[in-house]
């Protein structure tokens, strides 16, 4: 039997300029940023000063979470990145954790992550040059020794493409390690009920009952916590770190 | 026919939107989850920092007239021992005074009573005297039966009473 692997479906083109393809990635994170902002919505509604609701509690209680990860790691003068590593964060833990929706990640697609990467990129690159001005920031190449520079340039530039590989690597190998177990499950499910004289029976894939579950706990959950934490993480200590 | 791109590529457009699709959110968590939870919090801050404003405020207001009752009380206490004191000092120099007015008088009156007692003594003796010499003079006429000159007779008497008591 052949196991297809793909990329995201194109689910359907806009024909301008030579024809956009809308792929189930932005499909999917449309209905993720819906439902945040469904929940957004939902969590503010009717916030008080006095007497929280407990919906408000839980509220405060994910925004100082936000907020303290944010200003322990990079300090108070970054307060102002507590949303965009807010929105990063939420985004990239929902984009991951709709695989267990039956939704294909959006985070299993290489132009996701890398679109983050790239921003996270860019603000290190104008950070550092607020921080040092541009001489400074040129300078900071040659650093510690002149004949570093093009090793320096090498890991500048490998860092966006080692945040995109490494949070694509990890949920996009959920996702084919995920197929391929159901493929061998039904394969193994048709291998023993296959002397069972009848078709129906014989297609019940009984063993992608279970096992797959215990998998997802790792490839979802487990990988969806630690890949929507290091990528933000990531973006911090970079930023924080161009600015000193 | 359903299409798909390859497993690993990079899309422009899927960047274009990621990046599009990631500063939506970013602005749309900020005006919607991040910005109102800030501002509630800061008010709760605010309103948290003014109470205890207000109760430091308060605890020093209250120290404050603790003190000023107190001073009052320490003042309120020394006015009146003074004017405790000043009226015992007052009582005792009042009975001192009638003390002394009751004695004088008594003294007054002890001496009026033994200076009537001495007017009295002697009158007393002075009249006891004239009845003992015409009791004298009684019982000599009538032991004489005989009319002495009545001034000799007195004068004899005289000297014989003034020696006997001597």
């Amino acid at each position: 039997m052949n196991i297809e692997v793909n990329g995201p479906k194109i689910v359907f083109t806009i024909p301008i300029f030579g024809g956009i393809n809308v792929t189930e990635t932005v499909v999917n994170s449309w209905y993720i940023m819906a439902f945040i902002v469904i929940m957004s919505i939902y969590l503010t509604h009717g916030l008080r000063v006095k007497k929280p609701s407990k919906k408000q509690v839980v509220a405060e209680k994910l925004y100082l979470m936000i907020h303290n990860l944010v200003t322990d790691v990079m300090g108070k003068k970054f307060e102002n990145f507590v949303p965009y590593i807010g929105a990063l964060f939420t985004l990239s833990i929902l984009g991951s954790l709709s695989s267990l929706l039956g939704m294909r990640p959006l985070t299993a697609d290489l132009s996701t992550t890398l679109g983050w990467a790239l921003i996270t990129f860019m603000m290190v690159q104008i950070t550092n040059i607020r921080t040092n001005g541009f001489l400074g920031y040129l300078k900071s190449f040659t650093q510690p020794v002149a004949l570093l520079t093009p090793l320096n340039l090498i890991s500048e530039v490998a860092n966006p493409i080692s945040m995109a590989f490494r949070h694509f690597g990890n949920v996009a190998s959920g996702v084919v390690i995920t197929s391929l177990v159901y493929s061998a499950l039904a394969a193994l499910s048709n291998f023993v009920l296959g002397f069972i004289p009848n078709d129906f029976i014989k297609s019940i894939p009984i063993f992608q009952v279970g096992l797959p579950a215990i998998l997802s706990i790792y490839f979802d959950l487990f990988t969806s916590f630690l890949q929507a934490y290091i990528i933000s993480m990531l973006t911090m200590v970079f930023v924080s770190s161009a600015a000193e | 026919m359903e299409k798909y791109l390859a497993f690993v590529t990079i899309d422009k457009w899927t960047l274009i939107f990621t990046w599009a699709n990631l500063l939506i959110l970013f602005l749309l968590m900020k005006k919607l989850f991040f910005k109102p939870i800030k501002n509630i919090l800061k008010q709760r801050e605010d309103e948290i920092n003014s109470l205890y404003d207000k109760a430091n405020s308060s605890s020093e207001k209250a120290e404050k007239l603790k003190q000023e009752y107190e001073n009052r009380l320490n003042e309120a206490a020394n006015e009146a021992n003074n004017i405790v004191g000043e009226a015992v000092k007052n009582a005792e120099a009042r009975k001192s005074a009638i003390i002394d007015d009751a004695k004088k008088e008594a003294k007054g009156i002890i001496d009026k009573a033994s200076r009537e007692i001495e007017q009295e003594k002697n009158a007393a003796v002075s009249e006891i005297k004239t009845d003992i010499s015409s009791l004298a003079v009684d019982i000599a006429k009538k032991v004489i039966e005989k009319d002495l000159k009545k001034e000799d007779h007195e004068k004899m008497i005289d000297d014989i009473i003034s020696k006997m008591g001597e």
